[in-house]
């Protein structure tokens, strides 16, 4: 059985700037693998580059075992690649249950024609969606928030709403970028509670970007270092921890 | 919500409209109607796909010829016009949506889709044996099943007819998830194909509704007035479609008909102070939107929640 997620070689160049230079690496289903690195190495990058927003100059990305690096991000959404925003990709003139909605996009039957005609069915579609994006927001506990317009959530609310509208489809895989910013202590343990039974319980593969080094060592199986676009380290978070050149990365060489 | 069914009550309490009205109070009255749907059919695109194209006057334009020709060079009776009069502004909306496609977008879109309005108010002029050029065509009398429009509180309950299924239906398209990936499209462009909305095709259809709304106003327009000529589909005429949705209230039905009520009354209103006209209006247009900056929409989303949009928000 070919790996979840699949990168061989992946080069991402923005005119003279490599960005992603040669990164390889594998993510199994149920597996959290961390990316770290000092800003601009190139993660953001390889996050745009496996959802579709960035286009890759050579290598490959297979999602289980088929190539997706030519796919547009609405096609690799719906094979099952989903993905949270670091500055937050709510859809601010929506509330939180409309955004869930927004995410269940592909789930939702209707077609045009039904729609505008006022079909039992089309109805009896939007309301299963609505009722199955009520529990998922209960599940993350947001369910409080549902009717509250995005933008006047708090930051935490914010983040758990979007992680809901990532999951509202029941993914394989999940692109976490930077989940942890802005979040005060208590929410960062549950956030890392929710993303180790995500990935233990629901057996999803999480892909997660993050600063907050102790939430990135008490969550992840692995742990790949990038710096300057170039993987300089893969290795569990014990081995990532002694490694030299994960030092030098971060504190440059002294 | 549940007594959204009352709003049904509105075209039952405007049938007596046309005995309360002298003929000139009533073709006002008319003209309102025209300028709904030109407003709602404008309003979804800039509204609620949050794109600043300008090529409403476009769709009307060549709603109202689609008509006029029809009636005048095949005979058609009008109310036969009117659905292919929404057609051909529905494909003018999917045309005018290729700049958009190809992700123009802002003032460049803004002004793209400008030069749609001339180069069609252009064809108007040059195509004289269809169009009749600059000296227009006249209209041939409106008929609805052999219904003679032949005075304005007959063209009143056909135009209502046409207002409800449009406002109705458009209701309908924004309320589901078709309307929900619109805004998510105006609120976060690559949020929304990451949620596996085609954003393309929903830019595409975004434009094709609205022509096809507004092509349909345009068939209203060719039975109202009579008589269609180039310069009523000019600069100016934009200016004022695109104040009825500013006004009105950006995304918001009920805003589509508030603002096509006031501005389309209100420069009746001041005939009656000669000099004065466009001052006034002018005047107006700055009041409302300095105290009501989301327009005349979140006066009654205010007022009770049954008037606010799903999708309009303050």
């Amino acid at each position: 059985m070919p790996p979840l997620l699949e990168l061989s070689d992946v080069t991402v160049r923005f005119g003279g700037l490599t960005a992603v230079d040669s990164v390889s690496f594998e993510v199994a289903a149920g597996e959290v693998c961390a990316l770290i690195g000092p800003n601009g190495a190139g993660k953001s990058t390889l996050f745009n580059a496996i959802a579709g927003s960035a286009a890759i100059n050579a290598g490959r990305i297979l999602f289980r075992g088929d190539a997706i690096h030519d796919l547009t991000p609405h096609e690799i959404s719906a094979r099952g690649v989903r993905r949270t925003f670091q500055n937050g990709g709510l859809f601010a003139h929506l509330t939180a249950l409309e955004n869930v909605l927004v995410g269940l996009h592909t789930q939702v039957e209707s077609g045009i024609l039904g729609l505008l005609a006022g079909t039992r069915g089309s109805r009896r579609a939007e309301a299963a969606a609505t009722r199955r994006a009520r529990e998922l927001l209960a599940l993350l506990e947001v369910e409080p928030v549902a009717d509250h317009l995005a933008a006047a959530l708090s930051g935490g609310q914010q983040r758990m709403v979007e992680i809901v509208r990532a999951l509202a489809t029941d993914p394989p895989l999940l692109l976490l970028d930077e989940p942890a910013v802005g979040l005060a202590p208590p929410m960062r343990e549950k956030l890392g509670r929710i993303i180790r039974g995500l990935a233990r319980e629901r057996g999803i593969g999480i892909v997660l970007i993050e600063h907050a080094i102790e939430l990135v060592m008490s969550v992840s199986d692995r742990v790949i270092v990038l710096n300057y676009g170039r993987k300089v380290a893969n290795g569990t978070p014990a081995e990532v921890r002694a490694d030299k050149t994960v030092l030098e990365a971060y504190l440059g060489h002294a | 919500m549940r007594g959204r069914r009352l709003f049904w009550l509105i075209p039952l309490l405007l049938l007596p409209v046309p005995l309360l009205l002298d003929p000139y109070q009533q073709y006002v009255a008319n003209l309102i109607l025209v300028y709904v749907p030109v407003g709602v059919g404008f309003n979804v695109v800039v509204g609620n796909l949050g794109l600043l194209a300008f090529s409403n006057v476009a769709f009307f334009g060549i709603g109202a010829y689609t008509a006029g020709i029809l009636m005048l060079k095949l005979g058609l009776p009008w109310w036969v016009t009117v659905l292919p009069a929404g057609i051909m502004g529905g494909i003018a909306g999917a045309a005018a949506s290729v700049p958009a496609l190809r992700g123009v977008r802002l003032f460049y879109l803004a002004i793209m889709t400008l030069a749609f309005g001339e180069l069609m108010r252009w064809i108007y002029i040059r195509w004289e044996p269809v169009t009749g050029g600059s000296f227009g065509m006249a209209v041939p009398e409106p008929s609805v099943l052999g219904w003679a429009l032949n005075v304005e509180s007959r063209k009143f309950y056909a135009f209502l007819v046409l207002v409800v299924l449009v406002i109705g239906l458009t209701d309908r398209l924004l309320r589901s998830r078709f309307g929900r990936a619109f805004v998510a499209i105006k609120g976060n462009e690559e949020a929304a194909a990451a949620m596996g909305i085609p954003t393309d095709r929903y830019i595409l259809l975004g434009f094709g509704w609205g022509g096809f709304v507004v092509g349909i106003a345009g068939s209203m327009y060719a039975a109202l007035v009579g008589h269609l000529s180039p310069s009523s589909f000019d600069l100016t005429e934009l200016i004022l479609q695109f104040a009825i949705i500013i006004v009105g209230g950006l995304g918001s039905l009920v805003g589509s008909v508030l603002g096509a009520a006031l501005l389309t009354a209100a420069p009746e209103f001041f005939r009656d102070l000669p000099g004065f006209e466009e001052l006034l209006f002018a005047v107006l247009i700055i009041v409302v939107i300095l105290f009501l900056p989301r327009g005349l929409a979140s006066l009654l989303a205010r007022a009770h929640p049954i008037f606010d949009d799903r999708y309009y928000r303050e």
